[in-house]
């Protein structure tokens, strides 16, 4: 399979999706940046179609930059663990040109497995109620990893039929890998 | 029997042309228990591979009489080989409680002593004896074979001071006093 020439057809037929940038690669895999959330359907429906059938990895990236560590607990420094998390502060970033915004930056990786090709779709959404459209009706697998970045960064996935926690016990509050997550005590810390 | 009369001076004595010997229930039972120290197969993370490997031929716990069990209900000892995460926590407590009295606990390796690398995650018991009673602990991550056979070792010294007239039978956790372990 020739891959440029894929690139150029899914560009062709849905014109929100560009070949992105290289400091989005994930090591040398094509990676097609979506404009919009509403492309993420058409795009994905058309790669399923060229073969691109085993949906390997969602997950998505924060981008918020590096907070304090302050408000996170541990032993007594805390000074109200049970009361309300409140976000920690952004620290000052050592390097200006990081690319520190408070987005999620989305990733999808569809693999061909007879063509031995992957390509990578990517999807920049605020941090502020992130929502993206689920893959659940074109791809079983889509379930549980959907479940998991729902779990772990608090995405929502429109149109899951069963978005609930995956990973956390059910008394875990929030969503552990995001950059401002502050731990609430449980009935398990001292 | 002769090995009997030498691995247990003063507490058995042979009586003189009989085929018998004399000994005290305490010293019989704690023999007979210390050498049966039967364990639930429990692995939780990498601890669970150093454990596997002492179960085997090269090191062969067999010799002492530990004899990894499928069941809590058939076993003596509980190794808790790895990372205790909160979500694990309720099922320990579950098989803990599920083993037959007098039941203990090797606490094996950083993670399950006192939570170990993962001390500031938001997933991880720091110590599993926060949740269960320990009686022996291994430090290392993972800790040998070797280790693990020491702690076996010091649990058989343990075994073998329990006494009927402190409640034979004596659960660890009798003798240590309540403990609150939904807490």
């Amino acid at each position: 399979m020739n891959i440029e020439s894929l690139v150029a057809d899914l560009a062709a037929k849905v014109p929100g999706v560009v070949l992105a940038a290289d400091p989005s690669y994930v090591k040398s895999y094509p990676t097609m940046r979506l404009s919009s959330a509403a492309y993420l359907l058409p795009a994905a429906s058309f790669l399923k179609e060229r073969g691109f059938d085993y949906l390997e990895i969602i997950t998505a990236v924060d981008w918020l930059g590096p907070v304090s560590p302050e408000g996170y607990t541990r032993g007594g420094r805390n000074p109200h663990p049970f009361s309300a998390p409140e976000a920690p502060a952004l620290v000052a970033v050592k390097n200006p040109a990081a690319a520190y915004k408070p987005a999620f930056d989305m990733l999808w990786c569809l693999a061909n497995i007879p063509a031995r090709a992957r390509l990578l779709l990517r999807l920049e959404i605020p941090r502020e109620d992130p929502a993206v459209p689920s893959l659940t009706g074109l791809f079983k697998a889509a379930d549980w990893q959907e479940r998991e970045v729902f779990d772990l960064l608090g995405v929502r996935f429109e149109g899951h039929p069963n978005l609930k926690k995956i990973l956390t016990p059910d008394f875990l509050q929030g969503h552990p890998l995001r950059k401002d997550y502050v731990h609430v005590k449980d009935r398990y810390d001292e | 029997m002769g090995v009997i009369l030498e691995r247990l001076p003063g507490a058995v004595k042979g009586v003189p042309g009989a085929g018998v010997v004399l000994t005290t229930a305490d010293v019989f039972i704690d023999w007979s228990r210390k050498y049966s120290l039967w364990p639930v197969t429990f692995g939780l993370a990498c601890c669970a591979i150093e454990m596997m490997a002492a179960y085997a031929s090269r090191f062969d716990f067999d010799r002492m009489g530990v004899m990894p069990r499928p069941s809590p209900r058939q076993a003596d000892v509980m190794i808790i080989a790895g990372t205790v995460v909160k979500k694990m926590a309720e099922p320990i407590i579950r098989i803990y409680h599920q083993m037959p009295e007098p039941r203990f606990v090797i606490s094996m390796g950083s993670c399950a002593n006192c939570g170990g690398p993962y001390y500031d995650s938001y997933s991880v018991v720091k110590g599993v004896d926060r949740i269960i009673p320990v009686d022996v602990y291994v430090a290392g991550c993972p800790p040998r074979p070797e280790a693990l056979f020491y702690a076996v070792l010091k649990l058989q010294e343990k075994v073998q001071k329990m006494r009927i007239s402190k409640g034979a039978g004596a659960t660890p956790q009798a003798e240590k006093g309540p403990r609150n372990v939904a807490a």
